[in-house]
């Protein structure tokens, strides 16, 4: 369980003022939950990863993973990016074994684990080629076999699909779901998109900007039936997902005077 | 839930081997070799017309027969107390210490001023300050230090080929993307880890770069050192001919100087390849 209690962030902008990029954020992400934080730009939803992935310091407030705070990168926390950091010099494989490396698992051991995760990803042809003869979608892929190959106990994911184009992404939200709904991790997922935070998240947490707020939540289980059928068409015409994807719309273009009125 | 036991059930594999990301190979090298090789074929055409015509005198410009006689006379009786091969040793070895004695000192120093801001603030200022310096304004000082040997020849080449490399290797290590270390600081590296198997790496082609760099300042102040103080060298070759307007031996000297820049560039670029071919990708 990662629970975030009164976290906040704060910068010196070039001006002098002070930046609130997050403002008294608190949130719960339960094991086999995927938690989703949509928003416009610079409303603090990449700042929120930056501070569990433990790359920047809170100025107040806690984040503890199973009780334990957090206060530095580590390899209980898998990260996938936007931009993909595969190592140019390493092929796929070496690429997905890297944590385990680090862990000091032996050479054949690692291999073999690897192999499997590039399986899970559908790149098991691809382990000997380097990164940088893969298209954008399939290094994200060798990404996230990279962050699940050291088992992290939550997946932090950046906006892994927003410099995809549409076809591939719908393809990669698939692999997405069906990875979830075969490994059970805590997922936190940061997107602009709010078709892709509706698809992707059993919690849905919209965020403001200036300063950086949870202003709703919402549940929703879209994804289990997406897990299951693998077709986004019925999920996207459902309703309930129509209604809500207006819902949250309205939440991110309303004026920013008029949003102080916390739905949650 | 572990992930071995979903293994069978996984998702589709990507079949088609789609066309590499990258741009498509430009066959830049290969097809450039046919218009070099006509060039220097032209040039050295030129210089036989030339001289062969008269339009120089052969004091000013020799026939390149002349100097093809030249060559292997230098190479079988010698000139100025020495062989061809004689000066051409004096000259490689003078720049194999050099390069060594930057490789060794500069690597290590250009990583820890990339690495730390106090090995950096310590070191910067007076790297910058000699680098800045024409190595022959200082030679003569190198000269009273440490007489007119091999040590003071060996030490201004060195200093000129530390210090490319030395700012290489710093530029190396401030070009790793944040998000590099980032990504494997979360895959659990440590501090040693996160040396050896992110930045040291990342750092490669820059080094490589510095390298080829430091090969070029070396031979250039290798050959201006020796026009002035050595009893050997290729350089040392040139100047005793060029006192007896021994132009043919000057153009002898010349060339072989210019075949080893040539050398030693392709060298690099072929270690390049080898080394780094991921230079300029991802």
């Amino acid at each position: 369980m990662l629970r975030i209690r009164d976290a906040s962030v704060t910068f010196p902008a070039s001006d002098g003022e002070e930046v609130h990029a997050l403002d008294h954020i608190s949130l719960d992400i339960a094991p086999a939950s995927i938690v989703v934080a949509v928003g416009a730009s610079g409303c603090g939803k990449s700042t929120l990863l930056s501070a569990i992935a433990g790359f920047l310091p809170l100025t107040e407030g806690t984040i503890t993973l199973d009780g334990r705070k957090i206060e530095a990168p580590g390899g209980d926390r898998g990260v996938v990016f936007q931009k993909d950091t595969l190592l140019p010099w390493a092929n796929v494989l070496d690429n997905v074994a890297l944590g385990l490396k680090f862990q000091g698992v032996p050479r054949s051991e690692r291999r073999e684990r690897s192999r499997r995760l590039l399986e899970l990803v559908g790149l098991a042809d691809f382990a000997e080629k380097p990164p940088y003869e893969l298209s954008g979608g399939m290094r994200q892929r060798v990404g996230i076999a990279r962050a699940l190959a050291t088992d992290p106990k939550i997946l932090l994911m950046d906006e892994p699909f927003g410099a995809l184009d549409s076809l591939t992404r719908e393809t990669m939200q698939q692999l997405l779901a069906s990875v979830w709904a075969k490994t059970g991790k805590q997922i936190l997922f940061i997107t602009h998109s709010i078709e892709e935070a509706l698809t992707l998240g059993t919690t849905i947490v919209v965020m403001s900007p200036r300063p950086g707020r949870i202003v709703a939540r919402f549940e929703a289980d879209f994804v289990r039936d997406f897990a299951e059928s693998g077709d986004i068409g019925p999920i996207q015409s459902h309703p309930r997902f129509i209604e809500l994807r207006q819902e949250i719309r309205s939440l991110i273009h309303k004026p920013e005077g008029a949003r102080t009125g916390n739905l949650q | 839930m572990t992930l071995a036991a979903n293994s069978r059930t996984s998702f589709p594999p990507a079949t088609a081997p789609r066309e590499p990301s990258s741009r498509p190979r430009r066959p830049a090298s290969t097809s450039t070799l046919g218009i070099s090789l006509v060039t220097l074929a032209s040039l050295i055409a030129l210089w036989f017309f030339a001289a062969h015509f008269g339009w120089a005198s052969p004091l000013f410009l020799p026939s390149p027969a002349e100097v093809l006689t030249q060559f292997s006379a230098v190479a079988a009786d010698g000139y100025a107390n020495g062989t061809l091969l004689d000066h051409m040793l004096a000259s490689l070895g003078r720049i194999a210490a050099a390069l060594g004695v930057g490789i060794v000192l500069g690597i290590p120093l250009g990583l820890l001023m990339g690495l730390n801001r106090w090995v950096k603030g310590i070191f910067s200022v007076p790297i910058d300050l000699y680098w800045g310096l024409p190595p022959l304004a200082y030679l003569p000082l190198l000269i009273i230090w440490l007489g007119i040997g091999e040590t003071s020849k060996i030490v201004l080449l060195s200093l000129s080929t530390f210090a490319p490399i030395c700012f290489a290797a710093q530029a190396g290590v401030r070009s790793v993307p944040a998000e590099r270390i980032n990504a494997a600081l979360s895959l659990g590296a440590n501090r040693l880890q996160l040396f050896k198997s992110i930045i040291l790496p990342s750092a490669l082609p820059e080094i490589m770069t510095g390298l080829r760099i430091a090969i070029g300042a070396g031979l250039s102040t290798l050959v201006a050192a020796e026009l002035i103080a050595a009893q050997s060298g290729l350089g040392y070759m040139i100047m005793s001919a060029a006192n007896f307007l021994a132009t043919d031996i000057v153009f002898v000297g010349l060339i072989v100087i210019a075949v080893f820049a040539f050398a030693f560039t392709s060298g690099m670029r072929w270690l390049e390849r080898r080394l780094v071919p991921w230079k300029g990708k991802l």
